[in-house]
């Protein structure tokens, strides 16, 4: 029998790009070998590292996401030689450049999760699941889609009142 | 803000007197390259209607070469005349252009990325004490006020490697770096400080794109940010696509920039873009030792890997 599901008030949001060859099968394996681990997470699937653009996680944030893990193969058992190599810089990177737009870090991970690392996969989606769930629910880019631009603003009454009457 | 800033430093004028040996180099070397036919165009600056202002000139035929001037309204970057997007002036042939230390850089930029071939190509270099600043008014001459951030922290004033320099400079007044200032107060801030700092100048934008045409390495026929099946970058000027047009752009220039802050200087709506270009380099010094240069480099940093890079952040 399953243990009875614990009840929160938040259930975070995580969206994990994870390469076909490792991570991915890296998460069926604790699948098939019947390990539990929060649902919260939504796995997609990439060719590799190499393909995950970091327009992607950014698009992860607009649609809603709460968290976004990265995960792929350990470095040097890329599938084609060497495309974690280039997503590991290039990540390195997009770290540095979304800290200073002022994006909590703790929301973004890396990983690297072998086909054989099930349990190593639970771990890190149960360890960030429950980080995010503490932090609360990622506001920032949400609140950027609800926003208008300075020009749409309705300041004035007069802009208001005519806003209003349009039928 | 940044002007403000400029206006407390007290207001000295700048030695450009060199400038008009420069722009007769400039004119004698343009003459003699297109009478002997070494090149078929020269790309340069002439003088703009109003007295006082400079703008981009491609001059084809010697008797014009004396149209060209170098002034400190000299603020074009004219590298981006260079690259594939701009193909007309390329088909001509061989071309000459005029070049500041940091326009060499975007150049060398563009060699390193196979844009260009050094053998295509006469580089003018000058020696250049500084540029105008935005908001700098046509008439007055440069000073340590209205002289454009990125030459307060310049380091290519008198650039290597080029074909023949114009002028020479005489000693240059030491300035405050004001761009790395702001940046230092930037990174002090917390995270939620700097999202609203950056919330607040992207909200301006218009998305005009400005910052798009004016890059030299922004010269893609098909920015990913115009498409629209699937679409990467909302392309309304709306918070949201303005927040992620502009985090593509500095992220699509890291390890690439050439920091000739051209982007900042044609923003209409005053975006220290900049910044961004700066963070992303320092950081890209930081991690991997990469600097933009007055050499072409084979590979950028994101375009190469070592082993042995760091992976401190991944678990």
């Amino acid at each position: 029998m399953h243990a009875t599901k614990q009840q929160h008030d938040f259930e975070p949001k995580i969206v994990s790009f994870v390469c076909t060859w490792c991570t991915y099968a890296g998460a069926d394996l604790a699948g098939t070998s019947r390990m539990q681990y929060p649902a919260n997470v939504r796995v997609i699937k990439f060719p590799c590292t190499g393909r995950i653009d970091p327009v992607f996680i950014l698009k992860a944030f607009q649609k809603g996401a709460d968290g976004v893990l990265v995960s792929g193969c350990h470095p040097g058992d890329c599938h084609y030689m060497a495309g974690n190599f280039h997503a590991r810089r290039r990540f390195a990177a997009f770290r540095k450049l979304l800290e200073f737009v002022g994006v909590d870090l703790a929301r973004l991970e890396f990983s690297w999760v072998s086909a054989a690392e099930g349990g190593k996969w639970v771990e890190v989606v149960t360890g960030l699941t429950e980080s995010i769930r503490a932090m609360g629910p990622m506001t920032e880019f949400k609140e950027l889609k609800t926003e208008e631009h300075w020009s749409g603003q309705l300041e004035t009454a007069e802009l208001k009142e005519a806003y209003d009457s349009i039928p | 803000m940044n002007n403000m800033a400029q206006k407390i430093e007290a207001t000295t004028p700048i030695d450009t007197s060199s400038y008009a040996s420069a722009t007769e180099a400039i004119r004698a070397e343009a003459a003699r390259l297109l009478t002997e036919g070494s090149v078929t165009a020269v790309i340069g600056y002439r003088s703009g209607k109003r007295a006082g202002t400079a703008m981009p000139a491609i001059v084809t035929s010697p008797e014009k070469a004396a149209e060209l001037i170098f002034s400190p309204s000299c603020v074009n970057n004219l590298a981006l005349y260079l690259t594939k997007a701009k193909k007309d002036i390329r088909k001509t042939g061989k071309v000459a252009i005029v070049a500041k230390g940091c326009d060499i850089k975007a150049l060398a930029g563009l060699m390193g990325e196979s844009q260009l071939k050094r053998e295509e190509v006469v580089i003018l270099a000058v020696a250049c004490a500084g540029v105008k600043g935005s908001g700098a008014a046509t008439g007055e001459p440069l000073t340590t006020a209205n002289i454009a951030r990125k030459c307060r922290e310049c380091t290519v004033h008198t650039p290597q490697g080029a074909d023949s320099v114009a002028g020479s400079l005489s000693t240059l007044p030491e300035l405050a770096p004001l761009e790395a200032e702001e940046l230092a107060r930037l990174e002090a801030l917390t995270p939620a400080e700097r999202w609203s700092f950056w919330k607040k100048h992207f909200s301006r934008c218009v998305r005009c794109l400005a910052c798009r045409q004016v890059c030299p390495f922004c010269y893609c026929e098909q920015c990913m940010c115009d498409r629209n099946r699937p679409q990467a970058v909302e392309t309304t000027p709306r918070p949201a696509g303005n927040m992620a047009w502009h985090i593509v752009r500095a992220m699509h220039l890291s390890g690439r920039c050439a920091s000739c802050a051209e982007c900042e200087r044609a923003c209409p709506m005053d975006i220290p873009l900049n910044l961004l270009n700066r963070k992303m380099a320092q950081e890209l010094k930081e991690l991997y030792g990469h600097e933009a240069g007055l050499k072409p480099k084979e590979k950028g940093p994101l375009a190469e890997y070592r082993e042995d890079d760091d992976q401190s952040f991944i678990k």
